[in-house]
Protein backbone atom coordinates (compact mmCIF):
# COMPACT_ATOMS: atom_id res chain seq x y z
CA UNK A 1 0.00 0.00 0.00
CA UNK A 2 2.47 2.33 1.00
CA UNK A 3 5.35 1.45 -2.36
CA UNK A 4 3.65 3.85 -4.73
CA UNK A 5 5.64 6.26 -3.97
CA UNK A 6 6.98 8.04 -6.81
CA UNK A 7 9.35 10.30 -5.32
CA UNK A 8 12.79 9.90 -5.34
CA UNK A 9 12.48 6.80 -7.41
CA UNK A 10 14.67 6.45 -10.46
CA UNK A 11 13.77 4.90 -13.74
CA UNK A 12 16.79 3.20 -14.88
CA UNK A 13 16.82 3.26 -18.46
CA UNK A 14 18.94 5.13 -21.63
CA UNK A 15 17.25 8.20 -22.81
CA UNK A 16 18.45 11.81 -24.70
CA UNK A 17 17.13 12.76 -21.47
CA UNK A 18 18.77 10.78 -18.98
CA UNK A 19 22.29 11.52 -20.33
CA UNK A 20 21.67 14.89 -19.99
CA UNK A 21 23.48 17.05 -17.79
CA UNK A 22 21.81 17.22 -14.18
CA UNK A 23 23.30 20.56 -13.89
CA UNK A 24 21.27 21.88 -16.80
CA UNK A 25 18.72 19.70 -15.99
CA UNK A 26 18.04 21.43 -12.09
CA UNK A 27 18.25 24.71 -13.90
CA UNK A 28 15.67 24.20 -16.91
CA UNK A 29 13.01 22.11 -14.50
CA UNK A 30 13.65 25.16 -11.93
CA UNK A 31 12.74 27.49 -15.06
CA UNK A 32 9.76 25.23 -16.23
CA UNK A 33 8.44 25.65 -12.60
CA UNK A 34 8.37 29.43 -12.45
CA UNK A 35 7.70 29.75 -16.28
CA UNK A 36 4.27 27.37 -15.48
CA UNK A 37 3.15 30.38 -13.62
CA UNK A 38 3.35 32.51 -16.47
CA UNK A 39 1.27 30.58 -18.53
CA UNK A 40 -2.60 32.22 -18.83
CA UNK A 41 -3.92 30.85 -21.52
CA UNK A 42 -5.57 27.31 -22.54
CA UNK A 43 -3.69 27.56 -25.90
CA UNK A 44 -0.62 28.18 -23.54
CA UNK A 45 -1.33 25.24 -21.31
CA UNK A 46 -1.75 22.34 -24.50
CA UNK A 47 1.39 24.55 -25.32
CA UNK A 48 3.11 23.52 -22.25
CA UNK A 49 1.30 20.10 -22.49
CA UNK A 50 2.95 19.42 -25.93
CA UNK A 51 6.45 20.71 -24.79
CA UNK A 52 6.10 17.90 -21.71
CA UNK A 53 4.93 14.96 -24.17
CA UNK A 54 7.78 15.29 -26.27
CA UNK A 55 10.31 15.68 -23.33
CA UNK A 56 8.45 12.53 -21.79
CA UNK A 57 9.00 10.93 -24.82
CA UNK A 58 12.56 12.16 -25.78
CA UNK A 59 12.92 10.07 -21.57
CA UNK A 60 11.59 6.95 -22.79
CA UNK A 61 10.24 7.01 -19.35
CA UNK A 62 6.35 5.26 -19.29
CA UNK A 63 3.40 7.91 -19.17
CA UNK A 64 1.87 5.62 -16.82
CA UNK A 65 5.34 6.46 -14.08
CA UNK A 66 5.23 10.06 -14.51
CA UNK A 67 1.14 10.22 -14.16
CA UNK A 68 1.32 7.99 -10.89
CA UNK A 69 3.57 10.81 -9.38
CA UNK A 70 0.05 12.88 -9.21
CA UNK A 71 -1.32 10.39 -7.16
CA UNK A 72 0.37 11.40 -4.06
CA UNK A 73 -1.18 14.92 -4.63
CA UNK A 74 -4.61 14.49 -5.58
CA UNK A 75 -5.73 15.64 -2.38
CA UNK A 76 -3.75 18.75 -2.45
CA UNK A 77 -5.26 18.89 -6.09
CA UNK A 78 -8.82 18.56 -5.04
CA UNK A 79 -8.43 21.16 -1.85
CA UNK A 80 -7.05 23.39 -4.79
CA UNK A 81 -9.19 23.32 -7.33
CA UNK A 82 -12.46 23.67 -4.96
CA UNK A 83 -11.08 26.46 -3.29
CA UNK A 84 -10.64 28.18 -6.56
CA UNK A 85 -14.12 27.15 -7.68
CA UNK A 86 -16.15 28.48 -4.71
CA UNK A 87 -13.86 32.02 -3.74
CA UNK A 88 -13.73 33.31 -7.20
CA UNK A 89 -16.33 35.54 -7.75
CA UNK A 90 -15.96 36.57 -10.92
CA UNK A 91 -18.51 36.13 -14.87
CA UNK A 92 -21.54 34.81 -14.74
CA UNK A 93 -23.56 33.25 -11.53
CA UNK A 94 -23.87 29.51 -12.85
CA UNK A 95 -25.56 28.09 -9.79
CA UNK A 96 -26.28 29.15 -6.36
CA UNK A 97 -27.16 26.69 -3.71
CA UNK A 98 -26.75 28.06 0.00
CA UNK A 99 -23.68 30.08 0.70
CA UNK A 100 -22.04 28.37 -2.57
CA UNK A 101 -22.24 30.06 -5.87
CA UNK A 102 -19.85 29.01 -9.11
CA UNK A 103 -19.43 31.73 -11.51
CA UNK A 104 -18.32 30.53 -15.02
CA UNK A 105 -14.86 32.30 -13.85
CA UNK A 106 -14.54 30.47 -10.74
CA UNK A 107 -14.52 27.02 -13.29
CA UNK A 108 -11.88 27.99 -15.33
CA UNK A 109 -9.64 29.64 -12.92
CA UNK A 110 -9.70 26.22 -10.97
CA UNK A 111 -9.27 24.77 -13.99
CA UNK A 112 -6.40 26.20 -14.77
CA UNK A 113 -4.84 26.09 -11.33
CA UNK A 114 -5.67 22.32 -11.67
CA UNK A 115 -3.22 21.84 -14.47
CA UNK A 116 -0.93 24.23 -13.07
CA UNK A 117 0.08 21.97 -10.20
CA UNK A 118 -0.39 18.51 -12.68
CA UNK A 119 2.61 19.73 -14.88
CA UNK A 120 4.43 20.97 -12.29
CA UNK A 121 4.40 17.64 -10.47
CA UNK A 122 4.71 16.01 -14.21
CA UNK A 123 8.25 18.33 -15.00
CA UNK A 124 9.83 17.90 -11.48
CA UNK A 125 9.10 14.42 -11.02
CA UNK A 126 11.00 13.73 -15.21
CA UNK A 127 13.51 15.43 -13.21
CA UNK A 128 13.75 12.74 -10.54
CA UNK A 129 12.67 9.92 -12.73
CA UNK A 130 15.10 10.87 -15.38
CA UNK A 131 18.07 11.86 -12.83
CA UNK A 132 19.83 9.45 -10.09
CA UNK A 133 19.79 10.74 -6.59
CA UNK A 134 23.74 10.81 -6.61
CA UNK A 135 23.31 12.70 -9.72
CA UNK A 136 21.11 15.25 -8.41
CA UNK A 137 23.07 15.76 -5.39
CA UNK A 138 26.26 16.41 -7.21
CA UNK A 139 24.39 19.42 -9.27
CA UNK A 140 23.03 20.70 -6.67
CA UNK A 141 26.94 20.45 -5.15
CA UNK A 142 27.99 21.62 -8.24
CA UNK A 143 25.18 25.03 -8.35
CA UNK A 144 26.06 25.87 -4.51
CA UNK A 145 29.78 25.50 -5.14
CA UNK A 146 29.72 29.52 -5.15
CA UNK A 147 28.25 29.93 -1.63
CA UNK A 148 31.51 28.08 0.17
CA UNK A 149 32.80 31.61 0.00
CA UNK A 150 30.70 32.24 2.87
CA UNK A 151 30.97 28.85 4.40
CA UNK A 152 27.72 27.31 3.45
CA UNK A 153 28.29 23.64 3.58
CA UNK A 154 27.26 22.72 0.00
CA UNK A 155 28.47 18.92 0.12
CA UNK A 156 27.30 18.20 3.24
CA UNK A 157 24.19 19.70 2.56
CA UNK A 158 23.85 17.73 -0.94
CA UNK A 159 25.00 14.62 0.82
CA UNK A 160 22.57 14.57 3.77
CA UNK A 161 19.93 14.76 1.04
CA UNK A 162 21.19 12.10 -1.15
CA UNK A 163 20.94 9.84 2.24
CA UNK A 164 17.34 11.20 2.47
CA UNK A 165 16.30 10.30 -0.61
CA UNK A 166 18.24 6.58 -0.73
CA UNK A 167 16.98 5.63 2.65
CA UNK A 168 13.03 6.74 1.91
CA UNK A 169 12.30 3.40 0.81
CA UNK A 170 13.99 1.18 3.27
CA UNK A 171 11.94 3.39 5.72
CA UNK A 172 8.48 2.80 3.73
CA UNK A 173 9.09 -1.12 3.70
CA UNK A 174 10.05 -1.13 7.22
CA UNK A 175 6.87 1.33 8.13
CA UNK A 176 4.93 -1.48 6.26
CA UNK A 177 6.66 -4.06 7.83
CA UNK A 178 5.60 -2.98 11.43
CA UNK A 179 1.94 -1.95 10.05
CA UNK A 180 1.96 -5.70 9.49
CA UNK A 181 3.52 -7.04 13.15
CA UNK A 182 1.10 -4.53 14.95
CA UNK A 183 -2.06 -5.84 13.11
CA UNK A 184 -0.95 -9.50 13.79
CA UNK A 185 -1.18 -8.88 17.33
CA UNK A 186 -5.02 -7.20 16.79
CA UNK A 187 -4.04 -3.54 16.67
CA UNK A 188 -6.67 -1.88 14.77
CA UNK A 189 -6.11 1.33 12.35
CA UNK A 190 -8.93 2.44 10.85
CA UNK A 191 -11.67 2.38 13.34
CA UNK A 192 -13.06 4.76 16.08
CA UNK A 193 -12.64 8.46 16.20
CA UNK A 194 -9.83 10.49 15.23
CA UNK A 195 -8.43 10.53 18.14
CA UNK A 196 -8.56 7.04 18.57
CA UNK A 197 -6.87 6.55 15.31
CA UNK A 198 -4.32 8.93 15.72
CA UNK A 199 -3.22 7.14 18.97
CA UNK A 200 -3.00 3.87 17.12
CA UNK A 201 -0.24 5.35 15.00
CA UNK A 202 1.96 6.07 18.14
CA UNK A 203 3.19 2.27 18.38
CA UNK A 204 3.98 2.53 14.65
CA UNK A 205 5.84 5.93 15.43
CA UNK A 206 7.95 4.65 18.20
CA UNK A 207 9.93 1.51 16.35
CA UNK A 208 10.17 3.62 12.68
CA UNK A 209 12.03 6.30 15.15
CA UNK A 210 14.09 4.02 17.38
CA UNK A 211 14.38 1.96 14.14
CA UNK A 212 15.76 4.96 12.13
CA UNK A 213 18.25 5.55 14.53
CA UNK A 214 19.83 2.25 14.43
CA UNK A 215 19.92 2.39 10.71
CA UNK A 216 21.25 6.11 10.81
CA UNK A 217 24.20 4.59 13.76
CA UNK A 218 24.87 1.87 11.40
CA UNK A 219 25.24 4.12 8.42
CA UNK A 220 27.50 6.91 9.80
CA UNK A 221 30.00 3.70 11.13
CA UNK A 222 29.91 2.16 7.47
CA UNK A 223 30.99 5.34 6.26
CA UNK A 224 33.51 6.30 8.53
CA UNK A 225 35.22 2.99 7.88
CA UNK A 226 35.13 4.02 4.40
CA UNK A 227 37.06 7.07 5.56
CA UNK A 228 34.44 9.43 5.12
CA UNK A 229 35.92 12.93 6.74
CA UNK A 230 33.35 15.62 5.20
CA UNK A 231 34.32 17.67 1.88
CA UNK A 232 38.01 18.44 2.45
CA UNK A 233 40.18 16.60 -0.51
CA UNK A 234 37.48 14.93 -1.68
CA UNK A 235 37.04 13.51 -5.16
CA UNK A 236 34.04 12.43 -7.31
CA UNK A 237 34.24 9.54 -10.00
CA UNK A 238 32.08 10.74 -12.41
CA UNK A 239 33.10 14.37 -13.90
CA UNK A 240 30.53 16.64 -15.36
CA UNK A 241 30.32 17.18 -18.67
CA UNK A 242 28.28 19.12 -20.94
CA UNK A 243 27.38 17.81 -24.66
CA UNK A 244 25.37 18.69 -27.42
CA UNK A 245 22.52 16.86 -25.84
CA UNK A 246 22.61 19.73 -23.17
CA UNK A 247 22.65 22.66 -25.33
CA UNK A 248 19.90 20.90 -27.31
CA UNK A 249 17.69 20.53 -24.72
CA UNK A 250 18.48 23.58 -22.85
CA UNK A 251 17.79 25.38 -26.31
CA UNK A 252 14.83 24.22 -26.59
CA UNK A 253 13.42 24.42 -23.17
CA UNK A 254 14.51 28.18 -23.03
CA UNK A 255 12.86 28.97 -26.69
CA UNK A 256 9.54 27.30 -24.99
CA UNK A 257 9.70 29.65 -21.98
CA UNK A 258 11.18 32.59 -23.85
CA UNK A 259 7.72 32.28 -25.90
CA UNK A 260 5.72 32.20 -22.57
CA UNK A 261 6.72 34.78 -21.00
CA UNK A 262 6.70 37.32 -24.17
CA UNK A 263 3.29 35.96 -24.48
CA UNK A 264 2.29 36.52 -20.86
CA UNK A 265 3.99 40.19 -20.79
CA UNK A 266 2.44 41.24 -24.12
CA UNK A 267 -1.14 39.99 -23.11
CA UNK A 268 -0.68 41.49 -19.08
CA UNK A 269 -3.16 44.26 -18.35
CA UNK A 270 -0.21 45.34 -16.99
CA UNK A 271 2.16 45.06 -19.60
CA UNK A 272 3.48 49.04 -19.33
CA UNK A 273 4.55 47.60 -15.92
CA UNK A 274 6.07 44.49 -17.17
CA UNK A 275 7.77 45.88 -19.46
CA UNK A 276 10.02 47.85 -17.36
CA UNK A 277 10.80 44.32 -16.17
CA UNK A 278 12.18 42.85 -19.01
CA UNK B 1 46.53 -20.46 3.57
CA UNK B 2 50.01 -21.40 4.38
CA UNK B 3 51.07 -22.78 7.79
CA UNK B 4 54.68 -21.31 7.91
CA UNK B 5 55.63 -19.83 10.96
CA UNK B 6 57.27 -17.09 9.38
CA UNK B 7 54.10 -14.55 8.64
CA UNK B 8 53.97 -10.28 9.45
CA UNK B 9 51.99 -9.51 12.27
CA UNK B 10 49.14 -6.99 10.72
CA UNK B 11 47.10 -6.35 13.47
CA UNK B 12 48.36 -6.67 17.05
CA UNK B 13 45.96 -6.37 20.24
CA UNK B 14 47.51 -6.04 23.68
CA UNK B 15 45.43 -6.49 26.40
CA UNK B 16 42.47 -4.09 24.31
CA UNK B 17 39.55 -3.32 26.61
CA UNK B 18 36.30 -1.29 26.08
CA UNK B 19 33.74 -0.92 28.41
CA UNK B 20 30.16 0.40 27.33
CA UNK B 21 28.72 3.97 29.26
CA UNK B 22 25.27 2.62 29.91
CA UNK B 23 22.20 3.40 32.38
CA UNK B 24 20.86 1.04 34.94
CA UNK B 25 17.50 2.00 35.41
CA UNK B 26 18.02 4.20 38.41
CA UNK B 27 20.13 6.68 36.13
CA UNK B 28 23.38 5.74 37.44
CA UNK B 29 25.88 5.55 35.14
CA UNK B 30 27.07 2.00 35.03
CA UNK B 31 29.76 0.40 32.89
CA UNK B 32 29.10 -2.64 30.71
CA UNK B 33 31.65 -5.29 28.93
CA UNK B 34 32.45 -5.07 25.66
CA UNK B 35 35.46 -6.59 25.34
CA UNK B 36 38.07 -7.03 28.31
CA UNK B 37 41.54 -7.86 28.32
CA UNK B 38 41.93 -9.35 24.87
CA UNK B 39 45.41 -9.97 23.66
CA UNK B 40 45.83 -11.59 19.80
CA UNK B 41 47.70 -10.77 17.04
CA UNK B 42 46.57 -11.30 13.04
CA UNK B 43 49.21 -12.12 10.59
CA UNK B 44 49.52 -11.08 6.60
CA UNK B 45 47.28 -13.57 4.67
CA UNK B 46 45.63 -15.22 7.56
CA UNK B 47 41.82 -16.11 6.92
CA UNK B 48 40.88 -15.86 10.26
CA UNK B 49 37.41 -16.78 12.18
CA UNK B 50 36.07 -14.83 14.79
CA UNK B 51 33.10 -16.58 16.42
CA UNK B 52 30.88 -16.31 19.77
CA UNK B 53 27.28 -15.93 20.63
CA UNK B 54 25.34 -13.06 20.64
CA UNK B 55 26.53 -10.48 22.79
CA UNK B 56 29.83 -11.63 22.85
CA UNK B 57 31.99 -9.00 22.07
CA UNK B 58 32.78 -9.74 18.68
CA UNK B 59 30.89 -7.22 16.72
CA UNK B 60 32.90 -4.26 19.41
CA UNK B 61 36.68 -6.28 18.75
CA UNK B 62 35.23 -5.80 14.74
CA UNK B 63 35.00 -2.04 15.68
CA UNK B 64 38.33 -1.62 17.90
CA UNK B 65 40.35 -3.19 14.78
CA UNK B 66 40.20 0.20 12.69
CA UNK B 67 39.28 2.77 15.09
CA UNK B 68 35.60 3.02 15.03
CA UNK B 69 35.96 2.28 19.24
CA UNK B 70 39.02 3.42 20.68
CA UNK B 71 40.02 1.15 23.58
CA UNK B 72 39.31 2.33 26.95
CA UNK B 73 42.50 0.17 27.91
CA UNK B 74 44.92 -1.65 25.91
CA UNK B 75 45.94 -0.92 22.34
CA UNK B 76 45.28 -1.71 19.10
CA UNK B 77 48.22 -2.06 16.58
CA UNK B 78 47.24 -1.77 12.99
CA UNK B 79 50.43 -2.53 10.76
CA UNK B 80 52.19 -0.71 13.71
CA UNK B 81 50.12 2.63 13.90
CA UNK B 82 47.68 2.26 17.37
CA UNK B 83 44.32 3.57 16.73
CA UNK B 84 43.91 5.80 19.68
CA UNK B 85 46.38 8.08 17.57
CA UNK B 86 43.61 10.32 15.80
CA UNK B 87 46.69 10.73 13.34
CA UNK B 88 46.91 7.51 11.82
CA UNK B 89 42.86 6.72 11.82
CA UNK B 90 42.44 7.19 8.13
CA UNK B 91 45.56 5.40 7.18
CA UNK B 92 43.86 2.52 9.59
CA UNK B 93 41.03 2.39 7.97
CA UNK B 94 42.52 2.72 4.86
CA UNK B 95 44.30 -0.50 5.63
CA UNK B 96 41.49 -2.36 7.26
CA UNK B 97 38.10 -2.63 5.32
CA UNK B 98 35.03 -3.38 6.88
CA UNK B 99 32.14 -4.97 6.09
CA UNK B 100 28.72 -5.28 8.45
CA UNK B 101 25.71 -7.43 8.99
CA UNK B 102 23.11 -5.20 7.02
CA UNK B 103 23.66 -4.55 3.31
CA UNK B 104 20.62 -1.67 3.31
CA UNK B 105 21.97 0.09 6.41
CA UNK B 106 25.64 0.78 5.05
CA UNK B 107 24.58 1.95 1.33
CA UNK B 108 25.25 5.38 0.41
CA UNK B 109 24.38 5.92 -3.06
CA UNK B 110 21.17 4.76 -4.82
CA UNK B 111 23.49 2.90 -8.02
CA UNK B 112 25.91 0.20 -7.41
CA UNK B 113 29.04 1.51 -8.70
CA UNK B 114 28.48 5.16 -7.14
CA UNK B 115 28.44 3.31 -3.44
CA UNK B 116 31.39 1.57 -4.78
CA UNK B 117 33.20 4.75 -5.23
CA UNK B 118 31.98 6.35 -2.06
CA UNK B 119 35.48 5.10 -0.41
CA UNK B 120 37.80 6.57 -3.09
CA UNK B 121 36.10 9.54 -3.45
CA UNK B 122 36.82 10.11 0.62
CA UNK B 123 40.35 9.42 -0.07
CA UNK B 124 41.03 12.33 -3.19
CA UNK B 125 41.51 9.69 -5.10
CA UNK B 126 41.76 10.93 -8.91
CA UNK B 127 38.58 10.40 -10.98
CA UNK B 128 39.84 8.38 -13.86
CA UNK B 129 41.35 5.81 -11.09
CA UNK B 130 38.77 5.95 -9.07
CA UNK B 131 36.46 3.94 -12.34
CA UNK B 132 39.37 2.06 -12.62
CA UNK B 133 39.52 0.60 -8.92
CA UNK B 134 35.54 0.61 -8.80
CA UNK B 135 35.45 -1.86 -11.79
CA UNK B 136 38.52 -3.75 -10.18
CA UNK B 137 36.68 -4.04 -6.74
CA UNK B 138 32.80 -5.30 -8.87
CA UNK B 139 35.56 -7.92 -10.87
CA UNK B 140 37.05 -9.45 -7.33
CA UNK B 141 33.09 -9.96 -6.28
CA UNK B 142 31.64 -11.05 -9.55
CA UNK B 143 29.58 -8.11 -9.76
CA UNK B 144 30.44 -6.01 -13.02
CA UNK B 145 27.39 -6.97 -15.05
CA UNK B 146 25.14 -4.72 -12.04
CA UNK B 147 27.35 -1.90 -12.20
CA UNK B 148 24.15 0.35 -13.27
CA UNK B 149 21.91 -1.47 -11.05
CA UNK B 150 19.98 -0.50 -8.42
CA UNK B 151 20.93 -1.86 -5.10
CA UNK B 152 17.67 -2.34 -3.93
CA UNK B 153 16.42 -4.38 -6.55
CA UNK B 154 19.36 -7.30 -5.89
CA UNK B 155 19.75 -9.97 -3.48
CA UNK B 156 20.74 -10.43 0.42
CA UNK B 157 23.86 -12.17 -1.61
CA UNK B 158 24.66 -9.50 -4.30
CA UNK B 159 23.91 -6.71 -1.76
CA UNK B 160 26.45 -8.11 0.67
CA UNK B 161 29.14 -8.29 -2.56
CA UNK B 162 28.57 -4.98 -3.40
CA UNK B 163 29.41 -3.57 0.22
CA UNK B 164 32.77 -5.84 0.03
CA UNK B 165 33.34 -4.08 -3.22
CA UNK B 166 32.74 -1.24 -1.06
CA UNK B 167 35.49 -1.96 0.84
CA UNK B 168 37.97 -3.00 -1.55
CA UNK B 169 38.14 0.04 -3.34
CA UNK B 170 40.05 1.60 -0.99
CA UNK B 171 42.22 -1.38 -1.37
CA UNK B 172 42.46 -2.56 2.09
CA UNK B 173 45.35 -4.93 3.32
CA UNK B 174 42.48 -6.32 6.06
CA UNK B 175 39.00 -7.42 5.31
CA UNK B 176 36.64 -7.78 8.19
CA UNK B 177 33.24 -9.75 7.36
CA UNK B 178 31.36 -8.35 10.46
CA UNK B 179 28.32 -10.95 10.74
CA UNK B 180 28.00 -9.98 7.15
CA UNK B 181 26.36 -13.12 6.31
CA UNK B 182 24.08 -13.38 9.74
CA UNK B 183 21.13 -11.81 7.24
CA UNK B 184 21.42 -13.72 3.97
CA UNK B 185 19.71 -16.84 2.60
CA UNK B 186 21.80 -19.87 2.04
CA UNK B 187 22.66 -19.09 -0.98
CA UNK B 188 23.96 -15.54 -0.25
CA UNK B 189 26.04 -16.89 2.20
CA UNK B 190 27.70 -18.98 0.29
CA UNK B 191 27.85 -16.42 -2.20
CA UNK B 192 29.69 -14.16 0.04
CA UNK B 193 31.87 -16.79 1.47
CA UNK B 194 33.18 -18.12 -1.98
CA UNK B 195 34.44 -14.41 -2.04
CA UNK B 196 35.73 -14.08 1.16
CA UNK B 197 38.08 -17.12 0.31
CA UNK B 198 39.40 -16.25 -3.77
CA UNK B 199 39.98 -12.78 -1.76
CA UNK B 200 41.99 -14.89 0.63
CA UNK B 201 43.89 -16.88 -2.01
CA UNK B 202 44.74 -13.38 -3.55
CA UNK B 203 46.64 -12.25 -0.51
CA UNK B 204 43.94 -10.33 1.67
CA UNK B 205 44.01 -10.82 5.49
CA UNK B 206 39.77 -11.98 6.22
CA UNK B 207 38.68 -11.82 9.22
CA UNK B 208 35.30 -13.82 9.37
CA UNK B 209 33.26 -13.08 12.56
CA UNK B 210 30.14 -15.17 12.48
CA UNK B 211 28.12 -17.27 14.51
CA UNK B 212 27.46 -20.16 11.36
CA UNK B 213 30.00 -23.10 12.82
CA UNK B 214 29.92 -24.17 9.18
CA UNK B 215 31.41 -21.09 8.02
CA UNK B 216 34.01 -21.65 10.38
CA UNK B 217 35.69 -25.13 8.70
CA UNK B 218 37.74 -23.29 5.52
CA UNK B 219 39.45 -20.60 7.80
CA UNK B 220 43.07 -21.39 9.08
CA UNK B 221 42.82 -19.89 12.69
CA UNK B 222 39.27 -19.66 14.89
CA UNK B 223 39.29 -17.36 18.09
CA UNK B 224 36.29 -18.42 20.28
CA UNK B 225 34.48 -15.27 22.41
CA UNK B 226 32.55 -15.21 25.36
CA UNK B 227 31.25 -12.48 27.45
CA UNK B 228 33.85 -10.00 26.25
CA UNK B 229 37.10 -12.62 26.56
CA UNK B 230 38.93 -14.42 24.03
CA UNK B 231 38.21 -17.69 25.77
CA UNK B 232 39.90 -20.26 22.82
CA UNK B 233 42.47 -19.86 19.57
CA UNK B 234 43.20 -22.67 17.15
CA UNK B 235 42.69 -24.62 14.13
CA UNK B 236 38.52 -25.55 13.51
CA UNK B 237 39.68 -29.09 14.01
CA UNK B 238 40.98 -27.87 17.56
CA UNK B 239 37.97 -26.01 18.59
CA UNK B 240 35.44 -28.34 16.97
CA UNK B 241 36.65 -31.68 19.06
CA UNK B 242 37.26 -29.35 22.21
CA UNK B 243 33.20 -30.22 22.91
CA UNK B 244 33.58 -29.16 26.71
CA UNK B 245 34.42 -25.53 25.19
CA UNK B 246 31.55 -25.60 22.73
CA UNK B 247 29.49 -25.99 25.21
CA UNK B 248 30.18 -23.80 27.67
CA UNK B 249 30.29 -21.15 25.20
CA UNK B 250 27.51 -22.20 23.81
CA UNK B 251 28.15 -23.11 20.33
CA UNK B 252 28.30 -26.41 18.16
CA UNK B 253 30.55 -28.04 16.24
CA UNK B 254 29.20 -28.34 12.39
CA UNK B 255 26.82 -31.08 11.54
CA UNK B 256 29.22 -33.39 9.64
CA UNK B 257 31.96 -32.83 12.59
CA UNK B 258 28.96 -34.21 15.32
CA UNK B 259 27.68 -36.45 13.15
CA UNK B 260 30.96 -38.20 12.11
CA UNK B 261 32.19 -37.91 15.84
CA UNK B 262 28.90 -40.10 16.92
CA UNK B 263 29.10 -42.15 14.06
CA UNK B 264 32.73 -42.83 15.18
CA UNK B 265 32.08 -43.40 18.81
CA UNK B 266 29.14 -45.96 18.12
CA UNK B 267 31.71 -48.66 16.26
CA UNK B 268 31.21 -47.39 12.45
CA UNK B 269 34.17 -47.20 10.38
CA UNK B 270 33.89 -43.97 9.58
CA UNK B 271 36.81 -41.11 9.94
CA UNK B 272 36.29 -39.30 13.62
CA UNK B 273 35.48 -35.88 13.06
CA UNK B 274 35.04 -35.41 8.95
CA UNK B 275 34.34 -32.08 8.22
CA UNK B 276 33.62 -32.89 4.81
CA UNK B 277 29.85 -33.68 4.29
CA UNK B 278 30.07 -35.63 0.77
CA UNK B 279 32.94 -38.13 1.88
CA UNK B 280 30.99 -38.82 5.17
CA UNK B 281 27.95 -39.84 3.06
CA UNK B 282 30.11 -42.17 0.97
CA UNK B 283 32.08 -43.87 4.45
CA UNK B 284 28.28 -44.38 5.56
CA UNK B 285 27.10 -45.55 2.10
CA UNK B 286 29.83 -47.91 1.77
CA UNK B 287 29.58 -49.44 5.81
CA UNK B 288 25.80 -49.81 4.95
CA UNK B 289 26.83 -52.05 2.10
CA UNK B 290 28.87 -54.13 3.72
Amino acid sequence: MLRDVTFGQYYLTKSFVHSMDARIKLILCLLFMVGIFFVQSFVGFAFVALFLLVAIGFSHVPLGSIVKSIKGIIFLLCLTALLNMFFTKDGNLLVSWWIFEIYDQGLIVAAKMLLRLVFLVMGSSLLTLTTTPVDLTHAIESLLKPLKVIKFPAHELALIMSLTLSFIPGLIEETDRIISAQKARGASFDSGNLIKRAKAFVPILIPLLVGGFRKAEELANAMNSRCYEGSTNRTQMRVMKLSWRDLVGALITVAVFATIFVVYAMRSQWSTITWLYF
Amino acid sequence: MSETTQQNVIIELQNATYYYKTFAEDGTAVQDIGVEGVTLSICEGDFVALVGHNGCGKSTLAKLLNGLLRPTNGKVLVSGMDTADKKCIFDIRKSVGMVFQNPDNQRVASIVEEDVAFGPENLGVPSAEIRERVYKALEQVNMVEFAHSAPSRLSGGQKQRIAIAGALAIQPKVLVLDESTAMLDPLGRKEVLAVAHQLNKQGMTVILITHFMEEVLDANKVIVMNNGHVVSQGTPMEIFTNTKLLEEVGLRAPRAVQLSHLLHQAGFAVTDNNTDIKMLGGEVCQELKR
